[in-house]
């Protein structure tokens, strides 16, 4: 389903601006060792190998900055690898931020077909789903109202559903407890545990042990771009 | 293309819908913003070209004159605004989520392609109003629009790309454009205009494309075939160029964005 191979991605620490354009095209006739690391570059992964299958529940868990985002990044296709293969088999639904594809001057209404498109449904598909995306969110009274009208919890809940209700295969999430208060926490995990059951695969982020203990089947550690340890 | 974006089919007509609705959201006169920039254009040329300078064009009303050539130019104009800027601008959606990024600048055409069809509607008033004789060569106007679609595609796609790495393009581009539109012949016809001179104006496959569409409805003459052939092989092999760049390109987009 997902497989990672010896994976080694590079970042640069500035922006590239401070590259000319110059520098640019001289790399290109040279065909610079991608291996070699340059001045200002860094590696955010350094030769990460996992496999998950198909229906499997995986926790990554480590400090910041130790490549967890990098790897669902490259898991959405978002970024590309420097080095290694990457494979994932289905369609990915990336919750890594929330609500990103929202226009503030449009409706919750026309956000969530906005969203859903991204997230790679269809038009018919997205109609039929509406009602239920609408009440899980618990925003009725407020789905005709232009977005930028919200809080930012209707906003996180609003993104969420959407996403959760897309109908793909592999499930990215990112800090799912920050959204909304305490009941709407407790309905998301009924909700992922229900998708769990329905075989889908999950990847997810968070720094809340406890919690990754009690849903994940298996947890990698990463520190500083490598694998440390993985539980089963 | 086609495989790329056939399951993407709905999120590029979405996203055409959705600037569209965003363009004219909180906003009073609404889509006759589509209609008032070139008639704008045309108004001030015949103005002009009428009271200021007074100068032999044409000797068909300017009014209609200046509108079939302000029409062409406005769509690609207003494709090009939207679309260089249109991956950085979406930066939120570039960083986190796939989908087919061409849909970006693509759907920057695609919403100046309903202004445009907004617009026809004055040259159609246009037209009856002036008792124009329209014959049947009326009918390249739509393979030559077809071709000023494709390239207006290839250029947005190539600029838009660039923008991500080099932001310099965007604040060249309002200059670019306004160049651009000198050596298009919007506000001139190259009828009259030695052989020499023709071919340097030429070099601009606008030229071909927007005296072609004012020929065809206006005078009511055809176009040469072997030219349509040779401007048509010209423009495809654009697109598929600024095709292939652009994905190359788009494996970093997120990266350097």
């Amino acid at each position: 389903m997902i497989i990672f191979k010896d994976v080694w991605k590079k970042y640069y620490r500035h922006h590239v601006f401070h590259r000319s354009l110059r520098e640019d095209i001289v790399n290109f006739f040279k065909r610079k060792q991608k291996q070699e690391l340059k001045k200002n570059e860094f590696w955010a992964l350094k030769g990460i190998s996992f496999e998950i299958k198909k229906g499997e529940c995986v926790g990554l868990y480590g400090p910041n900055g130790a490549g967890k985002s990098t790897i669902l990044k490259l898991i959405a296709k978002v970024t590309y690898p420097t080095k290694g293969i990457v494979n994932v088999n289905g369609r990915v639904a990336p919750l890594i931020e929330i609500g990103a594809g929202f226009h503030l001057d449009l409706t919750g209404r026309e956000n969530i077909y906005i969203n859903g498109a991204i997230l790679g449904m269809h038009i018919n598909e997205i109609k039929r789903k509406i009602p239920q995306i609408v009440e899980f969110s618990e925003l009725e009274e407020f789905i005709d109202m232009p977005v930028k009208k919200y809080s930012s919890g209707m906003y996180l809940r609003l993104g969420f559903s959407i996403a959760i209700h897309s109908e793909a295969d592999i499930f990215l999430i990112d800090e799912i407890l920050a959204v909304g208060d305490e009941a709407f926490q407790e309905k998301c995990l009924e909700k992922i545990k229900n998708l769990k059951k329905q075989g889908k695969t999950m990847l997810f982020v968070t720094h809340n042990r406890k919690l990754m203990e009690k849903i994940a089947d298996k947890i990698i550690f990463i520190e500083k771009g490598e694998i440390v340890n993985e539980k089963v | 293309m086609y495989y790329r974006l056939k399951s993407y089919r709905d999120l590029f007509l979405i996203f055409i819908w959705r600037e569209f609705s965003i363009r004219y959201k909180q906003s009073i006169i609404g889509i006759l913003w589509a209609i008032l920039q070139p008639l704008s254009m045309m108004l001030l040329f015949t103005f002009i070209f009428t009271y200021v300078l007074p100068t032999k064009i044409t000797d068909y009303p300017y009014v209609l004159f200046f509108y079939a050539g302000a029409l062409p130019w406005s769509f690609f104009s207003s494709s090009l605004n939207y679309a260089i800027p249109s991956l950085t601008n979406h930066y939120n959606l570039v960083t986190k989520i796939y989908f087919p990024r061409e849909i970006l600048p693509l759907s920057g055409v695609g919403v100046a392609f309903i202004d445009f069809i907004f617009a026809c509607s004055v040259y159609v008033l246009l037209l009856i109003l002036f008792k124009i004789n329209i014959t049947w060569h009326i009918i390249w106007f739509v393979p030559l629009f077809f071709l000023l679609m494709v390239f207006t595609a290839g250029i947005a796609m190539i600029l838009a790309a660039l923008n991500v790495y080099y932001r310099d393009v965007k604040l060249a581009s309002g200059f670019l454009i306004q160049l651009w539109f000198f050596a298009s012949p919007v506000f001139y016809s190259i009828d009259k205009i030695s052989f020499k001179l023709k071919i340097v104006l030429f070099l601009n496959p606008l030229t071909f494309i927007i005296e072609n569409m004012r020929r065809c409805v206006i005078e009511g003459r055809g176009v040469v075939w072997w030219q349509f052939l040779f401007m048509s092989l010209f423009v495809i092999l654009l697109f598929s160029i600024s095709y292939k760049f652009f994905l190359i390109t788009e494996k970093k987009f997120a990266d350097v964005i």
